[in-house]
């Protein structure tokens, strides 16, 4: 089955990601432009905080400035676009 | 009994047997039955229209305003992180504050928002502590509706015989049902471990990362939030002094309402207007109608005369019978119904003789609010959270409920029995 595929600058910020109980964990570190990175983060935040269903993208925003985000494994394919659309990726591709 | 109160007897019963039925919305049900009471001349408009309490719709819509408007400001989920951090990520120790969050919090506002503030958060703990989310959500439930016994404001039962009754004001409430409120709830927190410590446990590394979270990120709005808080610090101000003052309960909830909407300016107000539940006013409205036909037919009259015969006139079996009656009701049926009639039967019973009806107040409100927890279906609040959470992927099916639901309700009462024997009844 083909996989969604992304692709960032690791100079602007660093995505860790592991799948965990048909979950995927995500932990974002902004390392330029915080700021703006955050923001962008916080806008796909409220765009899945203001759709009816409440599990599918959770958003934990820890105190070392790091963004942890829990996403249901059916929201994996909305959640890496959102990302895309935010301009936090700079490309993305099916791979089988 | 003549022709109009058999009639206003029929149409009560099939109002109501269709709300139980719920395939048609309740508010639809009430309002057509209100019409139909003025329609066929049971009650004419003008006395139908003196029925309907204002003071208990203002009260809500006024509550409903502030709330919509704090929900906003991201309060709740702050304060559940911070407790969930204060008990260094242990979901034990978690659930049991978010069930005192949840009981405090339904003391004052509406449980059904109570509990839509609290689901969220608690989707968000629990994921991020990868625990069942079903045992908090339940032990939420039953603390819902357990605080919501102890104020005035806290449940619509009691904004109904608050509203009823100018004696019983937000301080009477407060002094008579919130101690063994509290009592009832402390005793529960050691039932939830019991029950639900098996089913939660999680690791270090998850604990870890709870207490890695920025609880103050969730706060939007500083300046929305602080105008949040000094309102309804004034507002509950208000319901403390509500008597000294000589005004009505709605009154200090409609002032609390628009003097938030002023500070707060026009963009809110639209908001605000949208959040109020409008079906649930007009269920309210169409309740009061209905109710007032079997008052003005002499039905109510009559029912208060069986129960005096049924309890001798006895306070203390009138109250008893009252508790248990409107818990087991309320177990199964919508409880505001329930209540709306009970309400001028009380009041009759009082004016065909029994002298002190304040214990059979308190039996009413505790019995009511209470028994809401006997089954999924006994309060507003339970279907809610149940609905999210099937709806999450987490059903709570209406047997597991009732397990746990039924049996907590019948110790909440029993305790209730006792706290109202000893203190008005003995």
């Amino acid at each position: 089955m083909a996989k969604l595929k992304y692709d960032y600058d690791p100079r602007v910020l660093d995505i860790g990601e592991k799948a965990d109980q048909g979950d995927v964990e995500f932990q974002f570190r902004i390392l330029q432009d915080k700021e703006r990175g955050l923001a962008s983060l916080r806008r796909i935040r409220d765009r899945f905080h203001d759709n009816p269903i409440v599990t599918d993208v959770l958003f934990y925003q820890q105190d070392n400035g790091e963004v942890q985000v829990i996403v249901r494994g059916d929201f994996y394919e909305e959640f890496i676009l959102a990302l895309m659309k935010h301009r936090l990726l700079r490309r993305v591709w099916w791979e089988e | 009994m003549d022709q109009q109160a058999i009639g206003a007897i029929v149409l009560f019963l099939l109002t109501y047997a269709f709300i139980v039925a719920e395939k048609i919305h309740r508010t639809i049900i009430a309002m057509t039955g209100a019409v139909l009471v003025v329609i066929l001349g049971l009650v004419d408009q003008e006395t139908a229209i003196h029925h309907i309490d204002f003071n208990t719709l203002g009260l809500l819509i006024g509550m409903m305003i502030i709330v919509s408007i704090t929900a906003e400001t991201g309060l709740f989920s702050f304060i559940a992180i911070k407790a969930a951090k204060g008990a260094k990520g242990d979901p034990v120790r978690i659930l049991l504050l978010l069930a005192v969050i949840t009981a405090f919090g339904s003391a004052f506002l509406d449980n059904v928002t109570t509990v839509l503030l609290m689901v969220p958060v608690t989707f968000s703990i629990t994921r991020q502590l990868k625990v069942p989310p079903v045992p908090f959500l339940i032990a939420q439930i039953i603390s819902a509706n357990v605080g919501g016994t102890a104020t005035l404001i806290g449940d619509p039962p009691n904004i109904m015989i608050g509203s009823a009754v100018k004696e019983l004001t937000f301080m009477a409430f407060l002094t008579n049902l919130a101690p063994i409120i509290i009592v009832i709830q402390l005793l529960l927190l050691p039932i939830f471990v019991f029950l639900f410590r098996k089913q939660i446990a999680t690791t270090d590394e998850r604990k870890a990362k709870l207490m890695a979270m920025d609880e103050k990120s969730e706060l939007g709005d500083r300046s929305l939030l602080t105008k949040c808080l000094v309102v309804m610090g004034l507002t509950i101000l208000g319901f403390f002094l509500h008597q000294t003052f000589h005004l009505e309960s709605a009154t200090v909830a409609l002032a609390g309402a628009f003097l938030l909407l002023l500070l707060t300016g026009e963009k809110w107000m639209e908001h605000a207007l949208h959040k109020v539940e409008w079906p649930t006013i007009f269920f309210f409205v169409g309740l009061f109608v209905l109710v007032a036909g079997l008052v003005e037919t002499g039905v109510i009259s009559r029912l208060a005369t069986e129960a005096i015969e049924l309890t001798g006139g006895n306070v203390t079996s009138s109250a008893l019978l009252i508790l248990w009656l409107s818990a087991l009701a309320s177990a199964f049926l919508d409880n505001i119904p329930f209540v709306a009639t009970m309400i001028p039967m009380i009041q009759e019973m009082g004016n065909q003789g029994i002298q002190n009806l304040e214990p059979l107040w308190w039996s009413l409100a505790l019995g009511a609010c209470l028994g809401g927890n006997g089954t999924l279906i006994g309060a507003s609040a339970n279907l809610i959270v149940a609905g999210l959470s099937g709806k999450e992927g987490h059903p709570i099916s209406f047997v597991q409920y009732l397990k746990i639901g039924f049996v907590v309700m019948l110790f909440t009462v029993v305790v209730a029995n006792i706290y109202l024997y000893l203190r008005y009844l003995l």
